[in-house]
């Protein structure tokens, strides 16, 4: 219990509970978010942009920072496995990719939820292949969106911390039972560094209490049972075994977002940061129209709706920082303050050919039973920046739709830079 | 209690009446050549022919009995079976001479000795009989698998009866085995495949396993368990980790975990039950199907001959690793695989330690289910499967001697998978286990570092 502490307060007095003042970046930031968190087993594979994330893991637990197992497995795939291994015999377990090595790592990944293991991965996000390119993306994370995965983008370097820590306990809640993806924007949130507090460890520790991950499904010759047994089939008690099985998980899905919504507002009361757990509602209740943002494009999007205001335009902003599981209450009680969206996608949806983020906005649109006009706006595809001027256009375009205008194909943000 | 014990076997087809034998049991027993005196007969076999072919060579030698008719003979008793050693002892304080023993003898393990004046009869030479060590041909070896039942076959068998296994699976047998000499201690792995199929994890939230079970992917059994094993060691407590493996989750989709897991020296005992591809799911060809096999994905045709190109041998490839300890092992030689499995169980305590388990298939290699072990034994005695152990310090050692091998086609013919292969392949496959033999044989040379 000593090893977080000598990091952030080497002397045992009233600083024991202050916050300390650090300059970093995201994946440094993820790495003391984790840090806090006090993990048992850490598995960790190298890959761009996440790499300097497992870097400061390792040097922290070669500096005895963070007392866990560090194993520098020979892949993503081994990663996702080993942890599975370790969190059955009742480890806390963490671990980051993103990219070509979440897609290596698929397979187990998809299992991870299906055995209801708490675990929580950082997906430090990127584009996919191909082109070949290394550089930021959502098209990663929204391609694994259906695996069963609880998922949250960060907006900010502070916000990655802090969201890293309470993902732990969010998804070893016993109504959730969840995996939980910290999704950090590649380049932009990974390697952009800024001033950030690091909360007291003792106070994290009374926010994090006990841990049990194990208690449904254990590997442990003093609790013997089978993990996984062949379930289902077209007779027997397998169809509603198997039915149930997949019932409950969506049930730990569904109960995660009031458990999202408490643990942030529990982190804000002891820590003193409060963030919007599900849905960010900026400059909206006067709005007309607004638009629809996820993770760190959302400081560019605000400032252009800052500017547009000076303007006198009616915009406001629908940031969704919970994507999975997807709060569609919450999307609906913003959407119903506005006359039309546009939404900003860093990925694409090539059946529908628009923005996934679009499409799962619509989706949840359709039960506030009216016509809500649209855009989809692609951009920030590896890399590639949204810049203010390019929200600038956004808000302009989309204004169009409250005159009328109809959109038959995604707008490309960066098509003609 | 179960008893099994140590045994002298004759195979005749190796025996070509030297007398070897015989001379040297009566040089054991009377100090002398003088054949009357061998407890052991080799003879012209003189039963009249039933039209059957039949070995022109017979053995008649005590059998050392489980249920003897000439201790329930004797009036006197003077014969006993010794229940620590299995052997029937002979007290001639007590012998009355009224022969009625060899009456109940149908073997002519005891007979009158006219030179002695009373009957005569093995005894084993305590556990070390003469007549083996002299046999120049392998016909006459001492078999020590039946103690093995004696020393394990009072512990619990961890796995659920009535189990659906093929007839004549040897996997089955394999498992039971291997559990109860595990022990409850554990938590075992067994990846998609005949292992699970058979019900050891079990079907709708039935186990088929007493001890902790799972199904880890086909492609990740070893990073599972190095997990779980890595937790455990967090939390101060000893688990045994173990693998039960088909070739395919081993050798092919299932060799990038194994291979990292063994490189980080991970605390595990892997055993891959190799029964030459994809068995559980109908018979498709792995890494491990050796050139010639047919499967169902090489199939024997107008343009294809079975499969084109030899097996990975994973045992070999293991080895170059440098695990803490990799062995070989076949079912028809027990002894020998419990003494490897109890050194691997003990290397898995220190680090990662390889068994591989040769695991001939009846039903996908198209054999009767009854011949199993016979397939085994065959396998080694041919070199097709050689029995060897790796450490590091010691290197490679041969368990059992590769010198004089049966031929090959010998093995090959017993089997329908190979039934279509033509005097070509057949060559090549001979050619390649004398290589392999060859190059293991220069790697035990070589290999030991001290």
């Amino acid at each position: 219990m000593t090893t977080i502490e000598k990091a952030i307060t080497p002397d045992i007095d009233d600083s024991h509970y202050q916050s300390k003042t650090l300059v970093c970046d995201g994946n440094e930031a993820a790495a003391w978010g984790v840090a806090l968190a006090r993990p048992d087993v850490m598995a960790i594979y190298p890959i761009t942009p996440q790499s300097s994330l497992v870097e400061y893991l390792s040097q922290f637990v070669a500096e005895g920072i963070i007392d866990a197992e560090l194993m520098n497995v020979e892949g993503e795939h081994s990663v996702m496995s080993a942890l599975q291994g370790a969190a059955l015999a009742g480890a806390r377990t963490y671990t980051a990719t993103c990219g070509p090595g979440l897609a290596f790592m698929f397979e187990p990944y998809i299992r991870t939820p299906g055995l209801r293991l708490p675990m929580v991965a950082s997906l430090v996000t990127r584009d996919t292949l191909t082109p070949q390119c290394v550089w930021g993306g959502h098209q990663d994370a929204m391609l694994v969106k259906e695996a069963g995965w609880i998922q949250m983008y960060c907006e900010t370097v502070q916000e990655v911390l802090d969201t890293t820590t309470m993902a732990f306990r969010i998804g070893e809640h016993p109504d959730v039972m969840l995996p939980v993806n910290v999704n950090s924007d590649g380049n932009y949130l990974s390697y952009g560094a800024t001033g950030i507090q690091l909360p007291a460890a003792p106070l994290v520790d009374a926010f994090m209490g006990e841990k049990n991950v194990n208690w449904h499904a254990a590997l442990d010759p003093e609790r013997p049972m089978a993990i996984d047994p062949l379930t289902g089939g077209a007779g027997g008690p397998g169809p509603s075994m198997f039915a149930n099985y997949r019932k409950s998980q969506c049930d730990g899905m569904q109960n995660a977002l009031r458990v999202i919504e408490e643990t942030h507002k529990d982190w804000g009361d002891r820590i003193g940061r409060y963030y919007s757990p599900l849905v960010e509602e900026y400059r909206l209740d006067d709005a007309d129209y607004a638009l629809v943002t996820i993770g760190s494009m959302t400081g560019a999007a605000k400032d252009a709706v800052d500017l547009a205001r000076d303007q006198g335009e009616a915009v406001g902003i629908i940031k969704i920082k919970t994507f999975r599981p997807f709060p569609v209450e919450a999307i609906n009680r913003a959407l119903s303050k506005v006359k039309a969206i546009g939404v900003v996608d860093r990925s694409v949806n090539f059946g529908w050919n628009c923005g996934p983020v679009y499409q799962e906005t619509l989706a949840a649109a359709q039960r506030l039973q009216r016509f809500l006009p649209s855009a989809s706006f692609i951009g920030g595809l590896a890399g590639s920046d949204i810049t203010v001027e390019h929200f600038s256009q956004v808000i302009e375009d989309t204004a169009q739709l409250l005159k009328g205008h109809h959109y038959d194909e995604p707008i490309w943000i960066n098509r003609n830079d | 209690m179960a008893l099994g014990y140590n045994t002298i076997t004759f195979n005749p087809d190796k025996c070509d009446g030297c007398g070897d034998c015989m001379r040297a049991c009566s040089q054991a027993k009377a100090g002398t050549d003088d054949p009357v005196h061998s407890r052991i007969q080799i003879l012209a076999n003189e039963t009249p022919s039933t039209g059957e072919q039949q070995s022109p060579i017979e053995m008649a030698m005590c059998r050392q009995c489980g249920d003897p008719k000439c201790v329930s003979n004797c009036p006197a008793a003077a014969l006993s079976k010794d229940l620590s050693s299995g052997t029937i002892d002979w007290d001639s304080s007590k012998c009355v001479n009224c022969l009625l023993c060899t009456v109940g003898c149908a073997f002519g393990g005891i007979t009158y000795n006219v030179e002695v004046g009373h009957v005569t009869k093995c005894d084993t030479c305590d556990g070390n009989p003469a007549c083996v060590k002299v046999c120049p041909h392998g016909a006459l070896e001492y078999n020590t698998s039946g103690s093995v039942y004696t020393r394990i076959g009072d512990k619990e068998d961890l796995f659920v009866p009535g189990l659906s296994a093929c007839q004549g699976c040897n996997s089955e047998l394999l498992i039971r085995h291997t559990l109860r000499n595990v022990g409850s201690n554990v938590v075992v792995a067994t990846p998609p495949g005949c292992i699970p199929g058979m019900g050891t994890v079990g079907y709708n939230g039935k186990t088929g396993t007493k001890v902790p079970v799972f199904h880890p992917l086909l492609t990740n059994t070893a990073s599972m368990l190095a997990g779980i094993k890595k937790q455990y060691n967090r939390v101060g407590r000893d688990v045994t980790m173990l693998a039960l493996a088909g070739d395919g989750g081993v050798g092919d989709v299932g060799f990038q975990s194994l291979s990292g897991a063994a490189e980080r020296n991970e605390q595990q005992l892997f055993m891959c039950v190799d029964n030459e591809g994809y068995m559980n799911t109908g018979m498709q060809s792995s890494g491990s199907t050796p050139a010639g096999s047919w499967t169902s994905t090489t199939p024997v045709g107008k343009e294809m001959q079975g499969k084109r190109t030899d097996a990975k041998n994973m045992a070999r490839i293991m080895m170059m690793h440098n695990c803490e300890y990799v062995a070989t092992a076949s079912l028809s030689f027990m002894d020998d695989y419990y003494d490897k499995l109890d050194k691997a169980l003990a290397a898995s305590k220190r680090g990662f330690a390889y068994l591989h388990v040769y695991a001939p298939c009846p039903t996908g290699w198209r054999f009767p289910a009854a011949e199993t072990i016979e397939v085994c034994r065959k396998q080694v005695e041919s070199n097709f499967v050689t029995l060897w152990e790796f450490t590091p310090d010691q290197g490679l050692q041969f368990t059992r001697s590769v010198d004089k091998p049966a031929p090959l086609a010998d093995y090959l013919k017993q089997i329908g998978k190979y039934r279509h292969l033509n005097q070509d392949q057949i060559d090549h496959l001979q050619r390649r286990v004398d290589n392999q033999v060859k190059s293991l044989k220069a790697f035990e040379q070589t290999s030991a570092v001290s």
